[in-house]
């Protein structure tokens, strides 16, 4: 790291105006039609006039001066700051080359990353560069400028100030900036009758003014009720990073906890359980009702006399496990089921939780006394006539909205609708007004972490376009006067006459963390329950009433906002593999029942909308139910988002927004083909992803070495590199994939490559079901290449464009290869990826400013795969003997072992006994994938290690064929 | 002339005399065709057809260098498609010529006389076909001059334990072999034609290439000595051509292809497909220039046992294949010799056993042998069966290996039949421009023959 950023402030991007609206920059243009073109080339004539249109920055942004241990390029440079994830901070560290930023890493010292990302954190970089981003100010679909803005509203300031603010909307997603409420709050203050509405398209964390806080390390025991605490939940890194630590072996050691799940739906949680149930939620209220007599001391037979086999067979090991005193456990409810389960829970975990669960003051302004509701109460407010000025701030009610709500027809009755947002989005086309937003890491903000935790946001760049932050447009609206949000930030965290203030500042920008302040209401929850409360029984299930549909944010895209991300929508979603659409997952009995198979076309009806979806058969979704992710079905997101899968928010509504049981649904004869990265999903019956009970796994033996082989040994001097992932606790986030793209320069290919078989991500998340069909279990295993030490590709290879290297590597000179794909096809791993055609983004597009200049960009014709992060080695290598040493264990770490949540993934030196990855491979679960074929891989496999319990079923694979 | 034996085996062998052939019949009926130019419209239509096949290659091979081998249906994991498929069912093809030209000219099999220029010249033009597609096929085809090892500044040579650079040194020897056998075997003929040419630019283009024979004793003495010499250079090459073809997927691990049956089995294919391949052509095209008298039903049934011979020992390679997978035990080698009859392409393998298999056996009768008609069908199934066979071994392998995760399928694409038809336009285009400037049955020989008869008699 250098010293010199101390002092930097944020580069401006080169001058590149003229070609940033190249179409299909982040994906390849399959087919660019000339009017596409057109429209395009006519956009960036009619925006070439804006260049220059930043603003001086003079504010000192401060670089993380104690950076993570790798520093590849001498002059990287790392800040922190933080992602906005669902309105709470997700710290990260950006890295900065030539002042681009390129990457973003977790953040070790932020309580909500520890280190880590996900898959969308990783992929927010790319949309930094997204050529849709909105370039100007529009003034009804005519480019404008902030300056015409700010002339026009100083008009209506006058006239709003005069009447108090009355007719004033403002219409907000919840957030927990500080600097943004007290804006907020500094509006509302000034403008009694202004009204301040808040909408979240996703379900909110937040119950009676307070949040649960978990620590999922603790409990030996873990019922999920429909949560998915490990991937969407704000706090996601947290939980999985803790739970991971019961899911391993070390030293051959274990300390497995006992997993149970009751879920609607497969989620990447549930299926971290040893026992899953697929099942509808009025049918979970019945199994708990059994478990709550259980537990309650009735008869367990009695008990579970209503139940089927599986389902007692749950209720018998969990109610047996809790018996035993010593056990804490903890239950966690996802936040889209009713009530009644969140009060079952409570009333479990004040009996069995201890210390895991807590409740703490809700952080995030859902529940802020001074706002005035949600966009149904903007509607009515609205329709009554009484908003004439409403400004929308990052939501996108247009696109969100359920179908009773008709906000484009409510945003034509104001009369001075004004849109802040990152895209020209379905809201901004329904105002008067759009004006751009900065990306957060082009402008100054705050926010706090799930645990409470603040973060300063530092920009890394000037804003690309003539975007302002959320929190400088309010105080614009409120003064008609723009001031920095630099300004506004430092104010917020200025107490008083603060004269140790800039070294405070300084640290707290230098860390990412600020931890000298507390949360600021301080309001205590009243426990809803004691530990000698009994358990609140659930209504009988009723009679079958039908389909039961169920509404779940995507995985990829979440509630649709980066639906424009290229990266996320070529990412294979978790347990279908499918990528850029959504489908309609259907429950096997159901799919049978109305004669469906994947990708067969349903129609969707209720009173007030229609939808038509193709389906996706997934193995343990509940009977008679259909999960529809949200998030897909854009028209106005951009040029990689619109008319991807459809939009499943006009279904929404009903009391349950989450849940509808008054759909009807009914086969329409036709067809669709779904594109998937994966399409199959047994083992075979073949040895690939192992899973061992905990008595098999103390009986196991360490793998023996390799067999003979005829090639000589090569001799393992120096560093002998390799790997060891953890199949136990290797959830399947998919976080390693994109850290992977975004490191190693990895091209968007588009949706017809895809189904062509022609993605290019280098390490790939192969996932199988497996176990008892009536409570199926998928095994996610991570395949980046296995640098084998007899590899097969080499010998083939008839230019000599795959070799090994001295470290065990085995390398892909780009420069030498000619492309006879012969490599691959003797790869038994598949791992390598060919550029079929030219994948590069079209010359002068700005996600180029995204690579990483230390790795190559492929042209057509080449082999590439996974190459350990050679360019990380490298630096690593360079830093060493620069300083005359070896390279230390945990110095040097590959891109997806940098992301991993769970740290399933340890990457080192063989040589080096006392290295982690040396360490790992003693594990007795630690096996080679395909050993038998004797390729000798460098990366290596630990069995998944469950509870015995979770061994008894049948294996029954031929059912998911 | 090439034979000195005494005792001829004279049913093997078309009797000329007894047809009332002589020296200069023999000439005339067989120059006339390059130089009177008969069955014009014929000529016409079939080559106008064969070129708009070859302008279609010409169109695939320009999109394909525009866009790159993505415009073809490959992918991961079946990286290699059509190209692989057409090219070793091309080189296949261009195993008859050499067979019959030098391994039954060692053995003094001399009924091969009257098919041997034809089948050479279909051979050559087979490996040219052939040729093209591993260099199509390169993801970087400009770099192709990498495989072959020249001394280059930074000391890179091919990576010699690839088949990929074996196939490249077997393929190259092969066609120049293949040229000279052919163009030496040409030179009294063009000596003749330079001779009988009407026209003066003819007789000086002749006279070039027939490199100033004039059937001087001295000049007939070195030329036997070399076509004997020659002959005995291709033989070998013949079994080593397809060995390492069949090499370059034996020595992956790929199941399906990992199997020490493959050198010997592609040998057999080979020569099974090329004699089919032969009767496909002679059939249709001894009737149209009327030569009959030289390639004549007794030619025809020589060629149909050697086809049924070849096709069981393709027979024995397919059964050897799910035999080892069936001993050995392996579960990724059972799991593809089940995917090949019961999985997605099971359509394809058991056209495959029908056409290469169970059509063959039609032959056994004489009557059948000697009727053009079924000979013909039958030498057309086993040209469809043998390509057939290549796309299986290429495709049913690589779609499904070792990871289930990691399955696809191979759809070809547009591009890849018209590349595949392309080359069948090319190497029909160049059979008709052969057909109108060389004499497809060699005249040097045939007389030979007939002096022989009159010798003898």
């Amino acid at each position: 790291m250098s010293a010199h950023c101390h002092s930097s402030t944020p580069p401006a991007f080169p001058p590149r105006k003229g070609n940033e609206f190249l179409p299909g920059a982040s994906h390849w243009p399959a087919d660019l039609s000339r009017r596409e073109f057109l429209q395009l080339m006519g956009a960036s004539l009619a925006l070439a006039g804006l260049a220059g249109c930043g603003r001086p920055s003079s504010e000192k942004i401060v670089p993380y001066v104690r950076p993570p241990e790798m520093t590849p390029s001498p002059d990287a440079a790392w800040y922190a700051t933080a992602m906005p994830w669902q309105g709470y901070a997700r710290g990260v560290l950006a890295k900065s080359i030539h002042g681009r930023p390129i990457k973003l890493e977790g953040n070790p010292d932020h309580p909500e990353s520890l280190g880590a990302t996900d898959a969308i954190t990783q992929a927010a970089i790319l949309s930094l560069y997204d050529p849709d981003r909105s370039p100007a100010p529009l003034r009804d679909a005519q480019v404008s400028s902030w300056e015409i803005f700010e002339r026009e509203w100083l008009v209506r300031h006058s006239d709003l100030a005069a009447r108090k603010g009355a007719g004033f909307a403002l219409l907000t997603e919840p957030t927990t900036s500080p600097t943004l409420l007290r804006e907020i709050h500094a509006l509302l203050d000034a403008w009694p009758e202004a009204r301040w509405f808040q909408h979240t398209a996703l379900p909110r964390y937040d119950r009676d003014g307070t949040q649960d806080d978990f620590d999922f390390s603790a409990p030996d025991i873990i019922l999920s009720l429909g949560a998915d605490s490990f991937y969407q939940h704000p706090a996601a890194l947290r939980h999985i990073r803790a739970f991971a630590s019961r899911r391993r072996s070390e030293n051959n050691a274990l300390r497995l906890n006992h997993v149970f799940a009751l879920e609607p739906t497969l989620s990447l949680t549930g299926n971290q359980a040893d026992l899953r149930l697929g099942l509808t939620p009025a049918r979970i209220g019945v199994v708990l009702n059994a478990l709550s007599r259980a537990l309650e001391g009735d008869d367990l037979d009695s008990a579970t006399a209503a139940l089927s086999e599986i389902e007692r067979r749950l209720v018998r090991e969990c109610s047996a496990l809790l018996r035993e005193n010593s056990r804490s456990a903890l239950c966690v409810v996802g936040p889209e089921l009713p009530g009644e389960f969140h009060a079952w829970a409570d009333a479990f975990n004040a009996r069995f939780a201890r210390d895991a669960a807590k409740k703490k003051p809700a952080l995030r302004s859902d529940g802020d006394q001074r706002a005035s509701g949600g966009l149904g109460a903007l509607i009515e407010e609205i329709e009554a006539g009484r908003v004439s000025n409403l400004c929308i701030l990052g939501a996108n009610p247009a696109y969100t909205a359920p179908a009773g709500l008709d906000v484009a027809g409510a945003l034509r009755r104001v009369a001075f609708p004004v849109h802040l947002g990152e895209y020209v989005d379905e809201t901004a086309r329904e105002c008067a007004w759009h004006l751009p937003e900065a990306h957060f890491l082009e402008t100054w903000s705050d926010l706090r972490a799930y645990s409470g935790t603040a973060t300063v946001l530092q920009p890394l760049v000037e804003p690309r376009h003539a975007g302002r932050s959320a929190a400088e447009f309010i105080h614009t609206l409120r003064t008609g006067e723009s001031r920095s949000a630099y300004d506004l930030v430092r104010e917020t965290w200025r107490a008083g006459n603060d004269s140790d203030f800039e070294t405070r500042w300084h640290g707290w920008l230098d860390r990412g963390v600020i931890d000298a302040v507390s949360a600021p209401r301080t309001r205590t929850p009243s426990p809803t329950a004691t530990a000698t409360a009994s358990f609140p029984r659930f209504p009988g299930e009723m009679a079958p009433r039908g389909v039961t549909v169920l509404f779940r944010a995507s995985a990829n895209l979440h509630d649709g906002r980066w639906a424009n991300n290229a990266w996320l929508q070529e990412l294979p979603q978790p347990f279908t593999a499918l990528v850029w659409e959504n489908a309609a997952l259907i429950d096997a009995g159901l799919a049978a029942r109305l004669s469906l198979k994947n990708g067969d076309v349903i129609s969707l009806e209720t009173s007030d909308a229609r939808l038509e979806a193709p389906v996706w058969i997934l193995p343990g979704q509940a009977p008679e139910t259909i999960t529809l992710p949200l998030g897909y079905g854009r028209t106005h997101g951009g040029g990689v988002a619109n008319a991807r899968g459809f939009s499943a928010y006009i279904l929404l509504g009903g009391s349950n927004p989450w849940q509808r049981d008054d759909v009807r649904v009914r086969r329409i004869g036709k067809s669709a083909t779904l594109v998937c990265t994966q399409g199959h999903f047994t083992m075979e019956g073949r040895d690939l992803a192992r899973s061992l009970t905990a008595s098999e796994f103390a009986k196991a033996k360490r793998e023996e070495d390799p067999a003979v082989t005829l090639f000589p040994a090569w001799a393992r001097e120096g560093y002998a590199w390799g790997m060891s992932i953890d199949l136990g606790t290797c959830f399947g986030c998919n976080a390693c994939v994109i850290a992977c793209q975004a490191e190693n320069n990895i091209p968007v290919v588009g949706r017809e490559q895809v189904a062509r078989g022609r993605e290019m991500h280098w390490i790939r998340i192969d996932r199988y079901f497996d176990g008892d069909p009536a409570a199926p279990r998928v095994l996610h295993q991570p395949i980046p290449c296995m640098h084998c030490e007899n590899a097969p590709c080499e010998v083939v290879c008839p230019v000599g464009a795959t070799v090994h290297t001295s470290e065990g590597v085995n390398d892909m000179v780009y420069n030498r290869c000619i492309g006879t794909r012969y490599c691959s096809n003797n790869c038994p791993y598949k791992v390598r990826r060919f550029n079929f055609l030219d994948y590069r983004a079209p010359e002068g597009s700005p996600v180029y400013l995204q690579s990483n200049p230390d790795v190559t960009v492929r042209e057509r014709g080449v082999m590439e795969k996974c190459t350990y992060c050679t360019q990380r080695i490298n630096a690593a290598r360079i830093t060493a003997e620069k300083e005359n040493r070896r390279i230390r264990d945990g110095e040097l770490r590959t891109a997806c072992q940098q992301v991993c949540p769970t740290e399933a993934i340890v990457f080192g030196d063989l040589n080096d006994p006392s290295s982690h990855v040396t360490q790992r491979k003693q594990e007795r679960s630690s096996y080679r994938l395909l050993g038998e074929l004797n390729t000798r891989p460098r990366t290596t496999y630990l069995a998944k290690i469950v509870p015995d319990s979770a061994g008894e079923s049948p294996r029954a694979q031929e059912s998911f064929a | 002339m090439i034979s000195h034996e005494p005792h001829s085996r004279q049913t093997d062998v078309p009797n000329p005399s007894r047809t009332g052939m002589t020296f200069s019949s023999i000439t005339a009926d067989i120059s006339h065709l390059p130089l009177e130019r008969p069955r014009s419209r014929f000529w016409w239509t079939g080559f106008l057809v064969a070129f708009a096949g070859v302008m279609a290659l010409v169109a695939s091979i320009g999109w394909l260098f525009l866009r790159g081998v993505g415009v073809w249906g490959i992918n991961m994991p079946v990286a290699w498609g059509f190209a692989i498929v057409n090219f070793v069912w091309w080189i296949g093809i261009g195993h008859a010529g050499t067979f019959i030209s030098a391994i039954l000219l060692l053995l003094h099999q001399r009924w091969r006389t009257s098919i041997s220029r034809f089948t050479e010249a279909m051979t050559l033009f087979a490996v040219a076909c052939a040729g093209i597609y591993p260099l199509l096929h390169l993801g970087r085809p400009q770099f192709f001059y990498w495989l072959v090892p020249y001394p280059d500044t930074m000391g890179l040579w091919p990576q010699f334990r690839s088949p990929l650079v074996w196939d490249v040194f077997a393929v190259s020897t092969y066609a120049t072999v293949s040229l000279l056998f052919w163009y030496i075997g040409l030179l009294p003929d063009l000596a003749t034609l330079r001779d009988k040419a009407g026209t003066r630019l003819k007789q000086r283009l002749y006279g070039l290439f027939s490199l100033g024979w004039r059937g001087d004793g001295r000049h007939w003495a070195h030329y036997e000595r070399l076509y004997l010499t020659l002959a005995g250079l291709a033989a070998p090459l013949v079994v080593s051509v397809h060995s390492i073809v069949g090499l370059d997927f034996a020595v992956a691990i790929l199941p399906g292809w990992h199997s020490t049956i493959f050198p010997p089995y592609f040998v057999a294919g080979a020569i099974f497909s090329g004699f089919a391949m032969v009767l496909t052509l002679v059939i249709p095209l001894r009737r149209v220039y009327r030569l009959e008298n030289y390639i004549t039903v007794r030619h025809l049934e020589l060629m149909a046992k050697v086809l049924m011979a070849m096709g069981w020992i393709v027979a024995y390679g397919y059964f050897a294949e799910f035999f080892d997978a069936w001993r050995t035990g392996d579960l990724y080698e059972r799991f593809v010799a089940a995917n090949r009859a019961t999985g997605p392409y099971a359509p394809w393998f058991w056209a495959l056993m029908a056409c290469n298999i169970l059509a063959p056996q039609l032959l056994w009768p004489r009557a059948l042998r000697q009727n053009t008609c079924v000979l013909f069908g039958v030498a057309l199934a086993v040209n469809v069966g043998m390509w057939v066979e290549r796309f299986i071994i290429v495709v049913t392998s690589l779609h499904r290996d070792f990871l289930p995760s990691s399955w696809g399928m191979y759809h070809p694409t547009f591009w890849d039949w018209t590349t595949f038809l392309g080359t069948i336009g090319l190497f029909v285009a160049l059979l008709f421009l052969f057909l109108r400037f060389l004499p497809a049955v060699s005249m040097a020989e045939m007389r030979s023959l007939v002096g022989e008869k009159e010798t003898h008699v």
